[in-house]
């Protein structure tokens, strides 16, 4: 295609430098004819050099890709997870070295960025990953033509119960879960100790608005600002992590009857704004513009409040701060649904990694080889505990390695059972934070009832699903 | 005139060619896609006007848009003013008019983004703390409420813009003749009068490209709107562009995002050209 253009390029200047001089010398201007002439050779090369250079460029892409000739595979990830890149490349360099016919690439576009329209600018540019992650039942359905069935892999069969559901489309397993998450109240034990109160014992509603109460009355001996951070900014905060805890009951639990639900009723709506209410009450105002760096790094982490409402993944940046306190000051309480489970947290899978079935067929045979790899061989395994930090979502693993507080205390709330599945995912696209966030927002700043947040959530929820 | 050759249209085939790849194919291909059910990733059908009946009944966009209005009609008045009287002051004889004019001129040097997270500092950190030493309620929970967020974004854009204005306005008022000036001070007239009968008329050129620039930013502003409020509280200082962006990309309605961006299109050029011929209907000529 590329010698085409080449070819083309080389009459193009022919052409247009006979047709300059034939205007030229009709006019008879013959002085300025090589001045004119030097000109147009100038912008034709100029030209050429533009079509030529991608042209050049898809030679060098092609080698790399077709590799027929030597047998080296390309894999191309990806991914999201800004927060594991580098253990995660240093990883793929050891696969690298092990199976020498395989090179990977990896991209990671996350943390603030947006994964999904990052991706799908790449698959529209036409360099299509070969790994890529996706989040639930939604993705599964926008991108299922480009999703290879993993059914067969090691990784899918090692895979905890359960932990399939959201990407498992007519049979077929899409996608391998990343790994495992959870979050609930993260508490400051030096601060609860120092106010005598014992976390074991907060396993309810009353015992946890008992102990609030009891902070926010000892809030200067304590030396906090306030019991509560509540980042009513970050609608992911409210909209889907908190709003999950009670919603989830009413969908079983199960991402995908909420992906297929007509309608929510917020059943537990009254739990719901019970403790939405209460962390509003005891938090740092002005709520509705306070961020999670301000709500982890900021207050939580200078233990500047006693409690917040985040997730295992916040241990990274406490510890950043002051790893001592990351070690050993900080544990998860539960998020109490009255009426429901009030001694449990939510835990569920983040996101999970599909395999593009564009790719070719090798690329496709090493990519599923690689995730096998990484998820279930003995090295692969450590690498997960010991470099990732994950809280492993797959059988096999020693649990009792996981190094973190709160990954450790996240595995011990699933082990004993005492969880509250993940259903956000399977929310209508952008219900969420959008809209159920946004309204608390309002609700926050007193612009509307807790009646209207219903209504009108609901109503939408309803007219995304008709 | 010269006539137009081959030669003519062969020089201006590469910006030409910049010009259909970069801004008229993308324009083409995205009314194509605002009358289809495109989600990012393919097309499945076309629904004619559907997406364009839909967003005339649409809050969110409604709002945005009224926002934007209010928004632009404050900060040009601001910009405007306070560049015209930057512009007025380094034109006169001061010792520190350079070093005043690349002072005024600097923060247009700042990216959007990284302004946008410096005021947000200075809003919600800097505000508080001198709040509370004055004893003022007023200072406290800034870009919390609609309306300090509203005021927020004005000032940040003011703040931005007016130096980057006051440029324009120094290169006209230096263009205005000292004999002139001189000519109505011999006649009587005093320094308002000057300003206003004679200065004034000779830069209406300066406000034709200035408002036109001041509008057309204030428009399209995104970055500034996203990282000084990012929309909240509950979506109050969301702008058209942060709407059609979430639109496309938090709710993956591209479609729908497309629909609107081609009537925010059509509203933006509408008032731009509107603007320029009102304004160049009142330019003196020299």
């Amino acid at each position: 295609m590329c010698k085409r253009f080449r070819i083309l390029n080389y009459f193009f200047i022919l052409i247009m430098q006979t047709l300059a001089n034939e205007n030229l010398s009709q006019r008879g201007r013959e002085k300025v004819k090589n001045k004119w002439r030097a000109g147009l050779l100038a912008m034709s090369l100029g030209i050429t050099g533009i079509l030529t250079g991608c042209g050049s460029n898809e030679d060098s892409s092609n080698e790399g890709t077709s590799g027929s000739k030597n047998k080296q595979v390309t894999i191309d990830v990806f991914q999201f997870k800004v927060e594991f890149k580098d253990q995660f490349e240093k990883v793929a360099k050891d696969y690298e070295n092990e199976h020498k016919d395989v090179k990977i690439n990896i991209t990671t576009v996350g943390g603030g960025e947006d994964y999904g329209a990052a991706l799908r600018s790449k698959f529209a540019s036409g360099k299509e990953p070969s790994i890529y992650n996706i989040g639930g039942p939604q993705d599964v359905a926008d991108w299922q033509d480009k999703l290879a069935d993993l059914s067969d892999s090691g990784a899918a069969g090692a895979a905890l119960e359960g932990t399939l559901d959201g990407v498992t489309l007519d049979g077929k397993v899409l996608g391998v879960p990343y790994n495992q998450e959870g979050y609930g109240f993260i508490y400051n034990k030096n601060i609860f100790k120092k106010a005598g109160i014992d976390p074991t014992t907060i396993t309810d509603y009353a015992s946890l608005e008992k102990a609030v109460k009891e902070l926010d009355s000892k809030k200067k001996e304590l030396g906090i600002q306030s019991v509560f951070a509540l980042p009513g900014k970050e609608t992911w905060v409210t909209g889907l992590h908190l709003s999950n805890t009670f919603l989830a009951p009413e969908f079983d639990n199960n991402v995908l009857t909420a992906y297929d639900a007509k309608k929510v009723d917020f059943k537990y709506g009254d739990a719901f704004k019970k403790i939405l209410d209460l962390q509003n009450q005891y938090s740092v105002q002005p709520t509705v513009s306070l961020d999670y760096s301000k709500q982890v790094e900021e207050l939580f982490s200078l233990q500047k409040v006693a409690i917040i409402q985040q997730g295992n993944w916040i241990y990274g940046s406490i510890a950043g701060i002051d790893e001592e306190f990351a070690n050993n000051g900080i544990g998860i309480l539960p998020i109490p649904v009255e009426g429901y489970k009030e001694d449990s947290i939510p835990v569920g899978i983040p996101m999970y990694w599909g395999v593009n079935n564009n790719a070719e067929k090798e690329v496709i045979e090493a990519s599923k080889e690689f995730l096998d790899w990484l998820y279930t061989s003995e090295k692969g395994k450590e690498t997960v505990i010991n470099d990732f930090k994950f809280i492993p979502a797959y059988s096999g693993y020693d649990a009792s390695k996981i190094s973190d507080p709160l990954s450790k205390a996240v595995y011990e709330y699933a082990n004993e059972g005492k969880t509250i599945g993940w259903t956000f995912m399977g929310y209508p696209t952008g219900w969420g934070q959008d809209e159920l966030g946004v309204q608390i927002q309002k609700y926050l700043s007193k612009k509307a009832s807790w009646d209207e947040v219903v209504n009108t959530t609901k109503k939408s929820w309803e007219d995304n699903r008709k | 005139m010269r006539k137009k050759d081959l030669t003519y249209w062969f020089f201006l085939f590469p910006a030409l060619l910049a010009l259909a790849v970069v801004v008229v194919a993308p324009l083409v291909v995205g009314v194509y896609y605002s009358f289809t059910d495109w989600n990012g990733i393919q097309v499945k059908e076309y629904v004619g006007f559907k997406h364009y009946i839909e967003l005339f009944h649409d809050k969110e966009f409604i709002n945005s848009l009224w926002f934007t209005t209010k928004f632009s009609i404050v900060s040009i008045i601001l910009i405007n003013t306070f560049g015209l009287s930057l512009a007025l002051i380094v034109t006169t004889k001061l010792k520190t008019n350079k070093i005043l004019r690349t002072i005024f001129f600097m923060p247009n040097l700042i990216g959007g983004l990284i302004l946008g997270f410096i005021w947000q500092f200075i809003f919600t950190k800097a505000f508080a703390s001198f709040g509370s030493i004055i004893g003022s309620e007023k200072l406290q929970g800034w870009l919390s409420t609609p309306e300090t967020g509203f005021w927020g974004l004005v000032i940040l854009m003011s703040w931005q813009m007016s130096g980057y204005i006051m440029v324009i306005y120094v290169s006209y008022l230096e263009g205005v003749s000292k004999e002139l000036v001189e000519a109505a001070e011999i006649d009587g007239a005093n320094v308002f009068q000057r300003f206003w009968y004679v200065v004034f008329p000779l830069v209406a050129p300066a406000f034709t490209v200035s408002l036109f620039l001041t509008l057309s930013n204030t428009f399209k502003l995104y970055d500034q709107n996203l990282s000084l409020t990012g929309g909240g509280p509950y979506n109050s200082t969301q702008m058209v562009a942060m709407e059609i962006f979430n639109t496309a990309f938090s709710q993956y309605n591209m479609a729908y995002a497309q629909a609107k961006a081609v009537i925010f299109f059509i509203i933006v050029a509408a008032i731009a050209l509107l603007q320029v011929y009102l304004n160049k209907k009142r330019e003196v000529e020299m």
